[in-house]
């Protein structure tokens, strides 16, 4: 059965503070009951995830971590979001392995596909930057050095 | 460029990065910022490169990740080079403990296995469930609401109910609407609108409003968005239900382990405090029978301890090999039986058998017969060497088991030769008026090697005794019960049950017997009995059931279903416990208990001070005997197996294994050795 799961362009749009003061709330008052039901989890770590803040991001990636070691049913949701959490923070590395389980599970989950897609430009994005600074750093440097050693040779 | 040289030691990342650090060191120098301690210095020297994979890779060079990382160096390393910036775009990155610990953890995760998704998670997707139970799922609804105009404060039933009983009701009213409620579900408060609204009053929804087809498509698919979100509300919330009672089921059997074993520790208290008793009393008699080595040894020396009270005459160390199992030589059901010790001697009697048979418990073989008795013996009780048998006939015998084995060769010869064994044997304490010749003339019946005496006097048949050192106290179908000495062989008192019942001790004018069911001053005393578990039934003629005494305090168990105790001092019953509806078959008490089993299928247990029911334990068939200690009682029902109850569990259990084939009628036991006769005609010998 595919399991049912938000294309990433949902990840970017992040909830009200309001709403995931609430989601909070929530959680908080079942922490304090110690029994937290998963799915109380699971929203206030998507609504983590969802929001711009770094801090809440990784956040929102601790608690579906819990999750994922604590349901063994709820795994292969996880494997999803975890691979999310971490493209959205930038953790290339980590989406890719989560993703990859996942895909080896479910080949034809059609939001896994597209994560990995957009991992993967992700990754070469930022390779495309490394190599655009590195030679921008590079052409800087053999021009400074060039300029020292004229200086030399002229003196 | 020393610097370079300096920051090139300890990196694991490719030269062609070399020139790369120091330009972002110059890069970087006005972007001083706080860091975690554990990262400052490697993340100060080129922040950027540093990223937490790069960290934790160093940290710990022995990690898979490193050789991995290597192989994707080259690309990576470009994205990292790529987050440059990002990140000073951005602003400050800091590194977090956060950050670290998701890192690690994704390698243990990874390696979690991944099972198919089953029960809720199949039905519903987390996400499902987001969209359910999230606050913004309520929007719908409300607009809808709004819409319509109608006041809907969160119900509040308990409010109203609160306060229509007159108990003050905390004006929480707005909080109701606030995130701090106690509902689940809450309305993003509108704050503003609710003032204009309340004013407004309830307006139902008129037909005057017209709303549009759009809008009422887009109500009705709303609505049944929110059923089906209820729906999924529903099922998950069951499926937590389900956990929790796991949950509790778990711990609810971890919690009865746990009394199983302080229920364990309180029968092993139990034992040792037994075994203490014992062994103190042992100790005592063996300092006064070392005093005492002067005495005739021939001499019928009844021991004094009573056996009751003995201490652990059967330490299972002491025997290796499991104890005999059957006896098989009987041809009739087994009607009495007891033992001296554990693998010490057996006397047992059957029906229509005149002669109770004497066994050796640790060959398992018969050692002889005790030949006298002219009916069928119906009660026997051994204590060390000596046998007391009470028979049909009405007359109670005294044997002398030690002498069973020297009689044992000399049976078919001819009695005469014993008597003279017997004649100076006996010199010792016999009335002198037998003389030698009399005796020889006697016949052989009345008189032989292991008998030492003959106690007449009652008229029907002995169906119970007790004796302890040299006192004895028979009951009897004559409806009397006997004191005797034994030393004189006289009988001291007779004691009337007759008598007794028709003079209750406490004079209330009302009190019936239990039951009517023979009026106890006819001749013939006969009671049909319940059947047994295999269909047989027989007419019980016993009227004493059972006695047994301490010091001068009797207590007897009595056809009419009633338990007196009597004092022996003035032989006249002082009390009478009534409660059972049949007669009473077995009897016995201790310091603080009475047992006593009765053809009513029941056992009663009595407290001996006050007299009242302590407890009754019901069977399914008539209890035939019993004996109990503080931590068990075992009882003959009529069954097969033997019924043991254990008083501290409050638990009945059943012997079965290699057991009868027909109900047990007797049963016997010490410590853990535990005797048993039973209509099949065989005695067997069990290890509790």
């Amino acid at each position: 059965m595919p399991t049912e799961l938000p294309y990433a362009a949902d990840a970017e749009v992040s909830l009200s503070y309001d709403e995931l003061d609430v989601l909070r709330i929530q959680y908080q008052k079942e922490l304090t009951q110690t029994h937290v039901t998963i799915q109380t989890k699971f929203n206030y770590a998507w609504g983590l995830v969802k929001s711009p803040v770094r801090e809440h991001q990784v956040e929102g990636v601790r608690i579906l971590q819990d999750i994922y070691r604590g349901e063994p049913t709820r795994r292969r949701e996880c494997l999803y979001y975890l691979a999310l959490g971490h493209y959205k923070m930038g953790n290339f590395d980590e989406a890719k392995r989560f993703n990859a389980l996942l895909l080896e599970k479910e080949p034809g989950n059609l939001q896994a596909q597209s994560l990995a897609q957009l991992i993967d430009k992700g990754v070469a994005r930022e390779g495309y930057i490394g190599m655009a600074l590195a030679g921008g750093v590079a052409a800087i440097g053999t021009i400074v050095l060039a300029g020292l050693i004229r200086r030399a040779t002229r003196k | 460029m020393s610097q370079r040289q300096q920051q090139d030691n300890g990196r694991d990342t490719s030269s062609t990065l070399s020139k790369l650090e120091v330009v972002q060191k110059a890069f970087m120098a006005p972007f001083a910022h706080k860091k975690t301690d554990s990262t400052r210095i490697l993340s100060d020297l080129a922040p950027v490169i540093m990223t937490p994979r790069m960290i934790t890779s160093a940290a710990s060079r022995s990690r898979s990740n490193v050789s991995s990382s290597r192989i994707s160096a080259s690309r990576m390393d470009f994205a990292t080079l790529g987050r440059a910036p990002l990140r000073l775009g951005v602003g400050s990155r800091r590194i977090t403990s956060g950050d670290l610990q998701i890192v690690e953890a994704t390698e243990e995760l990874l390696e979690a296995e991944v099972p198919e998704p089953d029960g809720v998670a199949s039905n519903v997707s987390l996400l499902r469930g987001f969209k359910a139970t999230i606050p913004s799922a309520e929007k719908g609804r409300s607009r809808r609401k709004q819409m319509r105009n109608i006041e809907t404060p969160r119900l509040g039933l308990k409010k109203l109910g609160m306060s229509a009983r007159g108990l003050l009701v905390e004006e929480d009213d707005r909080d109701a609407r606030s995130t701090t409620s106690e509902d689940d579900l809450v309305l993003v408060p509108d704050v503003n609108a609710r003032p204009k609204s309340k004013k407004r009053g309830r307006e139902s929804l008129s037909t005057q409003k017209t709303l549009g087809k759009e809008e009422l498509t887009r109500q009705t698919k709303e609505i049944i968005r929110d059923k089906e979100n209820i729906h999924v509300r529903r099922s998950l919330i069951n499926s937590e239900i389900a956990e929790i009672t796991h949950k509790i089921e778990a711990l609810d059997s971890i919690r009865s382990k746990l009394e199983q074993g302080l229920l364990k520790l309180q029968e092993d208290e139990l034992e040792l405090d037994d075994e203490l008793i014992g062994v103190n009393e042992r100790l005592e008699f063996e300092q006064s029978s070392s005093r005492l080595q002067t005495a005739a040894y021939p001499a019928l020396h009844l021991p004094p301890s009573s056996r009751r009270r003995k201490g652990p005459a059967f330490l299972p160390s002491e025997h290796e090999e499991l104890p005999p199992g059957t006896l098989d030589s009987h041809t009739t059901p087994i009607t009495a039986l007891d033992f001296s010790e554990p693998y010490g001697t057996l006397v047992s009697a059957s029906q229509e058998d005149a002669q109770p048979r004497v066994w050796d418990l640790l060959s398992g073989s018969e050692i002889g017969r005790l030949r006298g008795h002219r009916g069928a013996v119906k009660c026997i009780q051994v204590e060390d060497h000596v046998c007391l048998t009470g028979g049909e006939d009405g007359n109670i015998r005294l044997w002398d088991l030690r002498r069973v084995e020297e009689d044992d060769d000399g049976w078919g010869v001819g009695e005469m030769v014993n008597l003279s064994d017997v004649a100076e044997e006996d010199e010792a304490e016999e009335l002198i008026d037998r003389p030698n010749g009399i005796r020889a003339h006697e016949s052989v019946a009345e008189k032989d090697g292991p008998c030492a005496r003959v106690l007449e006097g009652h008229s029907k048949a002995v169906t119970a005794l007790y004796f302890e050192d040299e006192c004895l106290v028979t009951g009897a179908s004559d409806k009397t019960l006997r004191q005797w000495d034994l030393t004189t062989g006289q009988c001291v008192m007779t004691m009337d049950i007759l008598w007794a019942i028709s003079h209750p001790p406490t004079a209330t004018p009302g009190s019936a017997h239990s039951f009517s069911g023979s009026s106890p001053a006819s001749g013939a005393f006969g009671i049909p009995m319940h059947p047994y578990a295999d269909g047989t039934h027989d007419t019980y003629e016993d009227f004493v059931g059972g006695v047994q005494f301490w010091g001068y305090g009797l207590v007897s168990g009595s056809g009419d279903g009633a338990v007196r105790m009597w004092d022996m001092r003035t032989g006249q019953a002082h009390r009478t416990l009534l409660g059972h509806t049949g007669p009473v078959t077995c009897l016995q008490f201790d310091e603080i208990h009475i047992a006593s089993g009765s053809l009513d299928k029941t056992l009663k247990i009595w407290d001996l001070r006050t007299g009242s029911i302590f407890e009754t334990i019901n069977y399914d068939h008539v209890v035939t005997s019993l004996q109990f200690d503080t931590r068990k009682i075992v009882t003959a029902t009529g069954e097969n197996g033997v019924k043991i109850y254990n008083r501290t569990t409050l638990q009945h259990s059943t012997l079965l294994t290699n057991g009868h084939t027909k109900p047990v009628e007797r049963l016997r036991y010490m410590d853990r050795y535990l005797i048993t006769g039973a209509r099949d005609t065989t005695v067997k010998i069990w290890s509790l």
